[in-house]
């Protein structure tokens, strides 16, 4: 249960916390993320390893990405910030993911989504990932974070997935002579 | 006569006593004209009401809580249904109660989902005796044998049957002994179950950070279920609880067309005024004035009197005031252009062979063609009528035409509300001498109070001035707008006179004379206000007012 000082609330951030990654370790999410505490020591970091969709330009990379928990958790949400920052019309220059769900119920940023799409407290990292990877798949452009990004994927598609198989690549550490 | 006076007054008085909220500030006006009885100005006095003006009442929060219980209770008896389903009800259908029973005659089960509302069949919630309330709701022609059991909490009879065995709060992840279930979780007809801690939680934060009062759902995403009034006092602390309520009295008054808050700081009235409907904004000015002695518009909640303009009109007028294309107008109607490297140049003195400080290009000022041209004939243009010079010239006198007008009427408008705040300034130092003549001499209070009546008709009239400058811009040229700015000009010209006479110096020996002049004076400014107002606001009604804008 939530007290009003910050320690019980972390420690019930912790227990929530220690119940979604016994049940994620439990029962892997489609085999294409892993997710899991960087240390033992603080549960509020995480690190989420996610596997391109297959499909999508993003196939074959596997993307690192830091879940950063507020104190509060669950009641607001946590933030995802993928390491190095991927090219992606939702995901902010330095890294950071935007969609929806991930926004706390009061603020709306762009002003686009209905309350029910948001973050609420029966969320968790499962549904927050799995969210992502259907983002991979499928950029929302009508609220985006990249906005050149946005305007890569609009205009002129073929280039958008070009430049992002190139950083697939060479987040695998293929290097290709490009002339 | 005076004895007559004098009688009324102490009635008035007297009644004061039994009903002093009702009208401070009338009692305190009407009281000198009594005395005075000198052309008793009518204007302060609950006058007969005009064809223009709207009856309205000044409600206290108390009297919107009973409105709104009434409201509820009738819903309640005509559909049959706790008193909470038609408060969500009424509230869904932001308190419009025709449309509310059309929509529940007409498919109870969708009226009931859309507001949130439990489905009204499921037999697996029946507990046991007690008939719950959605069964109740889709027969409502059934007698509502035990709707009211004043045994069970809201809450527990919302409770839909108890899990077997501990149950763990899918938020917190606190486990709860199967003992504890009741006593310590919580779950909506929707059943979806999460501890009590864990429900204050969230409701507080919905209700403190984000300010959600009517509309608050179940905390499981995608579930629409609004969580209940007294559920929610239930679950968090009366602190919130306080503040929840507060807001769903706000949304209520802000939902009703009829009502509005003053909108002044620090009051907490609210109007009732059912005869300013958005669509009649057209052709009434609804100003009111509120317990707390400021004046408002019901229309557009204008802090003060806008009158005689409509609200429309004013909303125009305000944002092109605050706009900044009448810079760019400015710069059009004052500045040119160097015909070859395009600088704006404003011309401020000196004879017509311009020198470009930037480029050197030397051009004349009156065609704009290069100065070469102009031989030997210095200083005239004798090239005037040439057609590239005729076509920049017709398009520049177009747009300064335009800025001239609407600065002809903004300097007025401005100046009348400047002259307004002077004059109330002026008073102050006025009422100071006033009080010494009082103290000094032989004069009693009653007979220095005319400068005081008179200052106040000169800022009531300025402020009227001020909009009418305002109506005047927007006005089409024909016979009625000059009829229009007769009774403007009259009514401005006997303005200024008074304002002029109130800045004479009061001497004791001329004060007789003075307050003569003054007192005649102020009786002339408030026939001349009334005259243009009535004019003004009839022509509404008798739809003689011929807009350059769409209203």
């Amino acid at each position: 249960m939530f007290g009003s000082n910050p320690r019980a609330q972390s420690s019930t951030a912790t227990r929530r916390l220690m119940k979604e990654y016994r049940d994620i370790t439990a029962d892997p999410l489609q085999d294409s993320i892993t997710a899991g505490p960087i240390s033992e020591d603080n549960m509020l970091e995480w690190e989420a390893l996610i596997q391109g969709p297959e499909g999508t330009p993003y196939e074959g990379g596997i993307f690192s990405a830091k879940l950063i928990f507020p104190p509060d958790y669950p009641l607001n949400p946590f933030k995802m910030i993928f390491e190095p920052p991927l090219l992606h019309p939702n995901i902010y220059p330095n890294g950071e993911v935007c969609i929806s769900i991930l926004h706390a119920p009061g603020d709306d940023p762009l002003r686009y989504e209905s309350a029910s799409e948001r973050w609420s407290p029966v969320q968790g990292v499962r549904s927050v990932l799995l969210s992502v990877l259907s983002m991979l798949a499928e950029p929302n452009i009508e609220s985006g974070a990249n906005v050149e990004c946005c305007k890569l994927y609009r205009d002129n598609k073929q280039e958008f997935e070009r430049q992002v198989r190139e950083q697939v690549k060479s987040l695998l550490g293929i290097t290709e002579n490009t002339e | 006569m005076s004895s007559d006076g004098e009688d009324y007054y102490y009635e008035d008085d007297y009644d004061e006593g039994s009903m002093d909220q009702d009208s401070p500030v009338s009692e305190g006006m009407s009281e000198p004209d009594i005395v005075y009885d000198v052309m008793s100005p009518t204007a302060d006095e609950p006058a007969p009401k005009k064809p223009y003006d709207v009856s309205y009442k000044v409600r206290t929060l108390q009297e919107i809580i009973n409105m709104q219980s009434k409201e509820v209770r009738k819903i309640q008896t005509l559909l049959e249904m706790p008193a909470s389903t038609a408060t969500i009800l009424l509230r869904h259908y932001q308190w419009n109660s025709e449309k509310l029973q059309e929509q529940f005659w007409n498919d109870p089960a969708a009226a009931l989902l859309s507001a949130g509302l439990s489905p009204p069949v499921s037999p697996s919630t029946r507990t046991g005796p007690l008939p719950p309330s959605p069964s109740l709701l889709i027969s409502p022609r059934r007698p509502t044998r035990s709707s009211h059991n004043p045994a069970l909490s809201p809450v527990k009879r919302s409770r839909a049957p108890q899990p077997s065995g501990p149950f763990e709060c899918p938020v917190c992840c606190m486990e709860f002994a199967k003992e504890d279930v009741v006593k310590e979780t919580f779950a909506l007809g929707c059943r979806h179950r999460f501890c009590r801690g864990c429900w204050a939680e969230y409701l507080t934060g919905k209700i403190r950070s984000e300010g959600e009062s009517s509309r608050i759902q179940c905390m499981e995403s995608g579930c629409e279920r609004i969580v209940r009034e007294e559920i929610i006092d239930e679950l968090v602390p009366a602190g919130v609880s306080k503040r929840y309520h507060n807001l769903l009295n706000m949304a209520f008054v802000a939902d009703a067309p009829n009502l509005r808050w003053c909108p002044h700081p620090d009051c907490e009235y609210i109007i009732e005024c059912t005869q300013a409907p958005p669509r009649m904004l057209n052709q009434l000015v609804p100003t009111v004035e509120c317990n707390c002695g400021r004046q408002l518009c019901f229309g557009c909640g204008y802090l003060s009197s806008h009158r005689p303009v409509l609200c429309k009109i004013v909303r125009l007028w305000e944002r092109k005031c605050a706009d900044d294309s009448e810079t760019a107008n400015w710069l059009q109607a004052n500045t040119k252009e160097c015909s070859k490297c395009q600088s704006t140049i404003e011309k401020n003195g000196g004879c017509n062979h311009m020198t470009c400080k930037k480029c050197k290009y030397e051009f004349c000022w009156v065609c704009m063609g290069p100065w070469s041209e102009h031989g030997t004939s210095w200083y005239q243009c004798n090239r005037f009528d040439e057609k590239s010079g005729v076509n920049a010239r017709d398009a520049q006198a177009k747009s300064r035409a335009s800025l001239e007008r609407y600065l002809h009427y903004f300097n007025r408008w401005a100046n009348h509300e400047h002259s307004a705040k002077l004059d109330a300034e002026f008073y102050k130092n006025t009422e100071k001498k006033m009080e010494q003549m009082q103290n000094s001499g032989n004069l009693s209070w009653i007979e220095v109070q005319f400068a005081k009546q008179a200052v106040e008709t000169v800022i009531k009239a300025r402020i009227t001035l001020k909009w009418s400058y305002c109506m005047a811009f927007y006005l089409k040229r024909n016979n009625m707008t000059e009829l229009f700015e007769d009774n403007q000009r009259d009514l401005e010209r006997a303005v200024e006179n008074l304002g002029f006479a109130l800045e004479q110096n009061i001497e004791p020996d001329s004060i007789a004379q003075l307050r003569q002049d003054i007192t005649n004076q102020t009786a002339y400014v408030q026939k001349r206000h009334e005259i243009l107002m009535d004019d003004t606001l009839k022509g509404y009604l008798e739809r003689r007012w011929d807009f350059s804008v769409d209203i």
